[in-house]
């Protein structure tokens, strides 16, 4: 009996480490990476989202910030300064604000470059999800340590042909760090997204930290989140530009 | 009743902590200091925000977080670092970073070495020393190249970058002088129009602290303390001036 125990547990112990030796394959991380943030069908039931936080830029700058997201590719964010606050939209690709800390007290367009980077925020599901459906292209790209922990590198080719980094953390499996090319002053320049600090709401892993800079400049936005609703009720004409006076 | 009318157009309404809600979409919260039939003056609390009626959906009236720092600030004795900093957080997390630094700079002359209100005020200890982000920036080998700090190779392939988009617009310049007179002109003005669009671009890109990832849009944002708005040379929002 205890012969039959000690090959049972043997076996066991093979079975696990020839698991732990198994190549990560991307469908493998990208499967990981759903389940932990909750699932595929928890995401999808997320219809509506608002997120409250304070902004921190360099020089002491504190905003406080609201964003708010309807399926599909809706997008309205606000920022507050010394008591004025700015409203920068985005519906599926059409952008709009009113901005008063740039005096601009009526709805004027928003750039190209905002208006893809609102749009990228619109995307609940983020590439990952049904990557192959939507045309992107993902390569394993190794691994890399980010602040002390260890995380698969995914390259991803997206439909459009641009080329982003994920960096999926390899314990936890949630997203740990983004970077993009974005056009700044005429400039191509790679930007870094590094969240942190996930909790669940609703059943759903969101971050409550997020931390944007430019690769190779010290200077850096740090987001923090205070509150995270999910699916609140809001309408359509939140994002609605309105009519020109 | 015209008469009236007239009055009202033109005699100040002194009212308190109102939330202007401008039309289509954003808001101004202070203290009304000024009301017309065509303007209405709203001091946020780093200055006064004058709002043409037009723009105005609605005001709410109420108190507003800047009344309840002020309050708070008067029941402060001078030395009471811990209540200073307190109130510096409330006024930070209410988005008022002009009291937030007053409020910061007063816990700084009780406590210099105070690293909370050092760091709101946007200090960075650098071997023991309280510098700027630029002088700490500087200390660690990065150089500052169109308002943004990076490391010296960066500024030099922008640098590069900038001197041949400049050898090719000359270069074109060049092919469009030996063109017609008429053919010239049309491409100069092109010319200036791309320049202007492309200066606007750099406008609209000047605060290096906004790239997306979590918000985005925003142009604008001025440190505290918030004393000459960028909006003041805006042609519809003016600045009267700072009331305390």
């Amino acid at each position: 009996m205890s012969r039959l125990l000690a090959i049972g547990v043997i076996g066991l112990l093979f079975t696990a480490s020839q698991a732990a030796e198994a190549p990560r394959t991307v469908d493998r991380i990208v499967a990981d990476y759903m389940a932990a943030r909750g699932g595929l069908s928890k995401i999808r039931a997320v219809q509506t989202l608002r997120q409250k936080g304070h902004a921190f830029g360099s020089a002491g700058r504190q905003a406080i910030v609201v964003r708010e997201l309807k399926r599909p590719g809706k997008i309205r964010f606000e920022f507050t300064v010394q008591g004025m606050t700015g409203v920068y939209v985005a519906d599926n690709g059409a952008g709009w604000r009113v901005s008063p800390l740039d005096g601009s007290l009526e709805p004027t367009a928003l750039s190209e470059q905002a208006a893809a980077d609102a749009m990228e925020q619109a995307d609940f599901d983020g590439p990952l999800v049904d990557w192959k459906a939507k045309g992107h292209r993902i390569e394993l790209a190794g691994q890399e340590t980010i602040d002390g922990r260890m995380a698969d590198k995914l390259a991803i080719t997206l439909a459009d042909g641009s080329v982003r980094h994920d960096f999926l953390d390899a314990t936890t499996h949630l997203l740990l760090r983004s970077e993009v090319t974005r056009r700044i002053k005429g400039h191509d320049v790679r930007v870094q997204m590094t969240f942190g600090d996930y909790k669940k709401t609703a059943g759903v892993m969101f971050p409550r930290k997020v931390e944007v800079g430019a690769i190779g400049r010290p200077q850096t936005l740090r987001v923090v989140v205070d509150s995270v609703e999910v699916n609140p009720p809001i309408k359509d004409a939140r994002f609605t530009r309105p009519a020109t006076p | 009743m015209k008469r009236l009318g007239w009055l009202l157009a033109f005699v100040s309404v002194p009212v308190f902590a109102d939330q202007v809600f401008l039309k289509d979409a954003g808001s101004i919260e202070g203290r009304i200091v000024e009301q017309t039939a065509t303007t209405v003056s709203v001091d946020v609390g780093g200055g006064v925000v004058g709002v043409p009626m037009d723009r105005v959906e609605r005001i709410q009236k109420g108190r507003c977080a800047l009344d309840e720092y002020e309050d708070r600030a008067r029941k402060l004795a001078p030395t009471d670092a811990a209540g200073w900093k307190k109130l510096g957080r409330y006024a930070n997390d209410q988005g008022l970073s002009t009291q937030a630094q007053e409020a910061y700079k007063k816990v700084l002359k009780i406590a210099p070495n105070d690293a909370e209100a050092n760091g709101a005020l946007g200090l960075v200890n650098l071997d023991g020393r309280w510098v700027t982000e630029a002088e700490s920036y500087r200390a660690r080998g990065y150089v500052e190249y169109q308002g943004e700090w990076m490391t010296p190779a960066q500024a030099q392939v922008l640098q590069t970058e900038a001197a041949n988009d400049q050898a090719r617009r000359d270069a074109e310049q060049r092919a469009r002088d030996a063109e017609t007179a008429a053919r010239e002109a049309d491409a100069r003005a092109e010319e200036a129009e791309e320049r202007a669009k492309e200066a606007e671009r750099a406008q609209t890109y000047y605060d290096p602290l906004y790239y997306g990832g979590w918000g985005y849009g925003v142009t604008s944002w001025p440190a505290a303390p918030v004393s000459t708005p960028k909006f003041a040379t805006a042609s519809q929002i003016r600045l009267k001036g700072a009331t305390k």
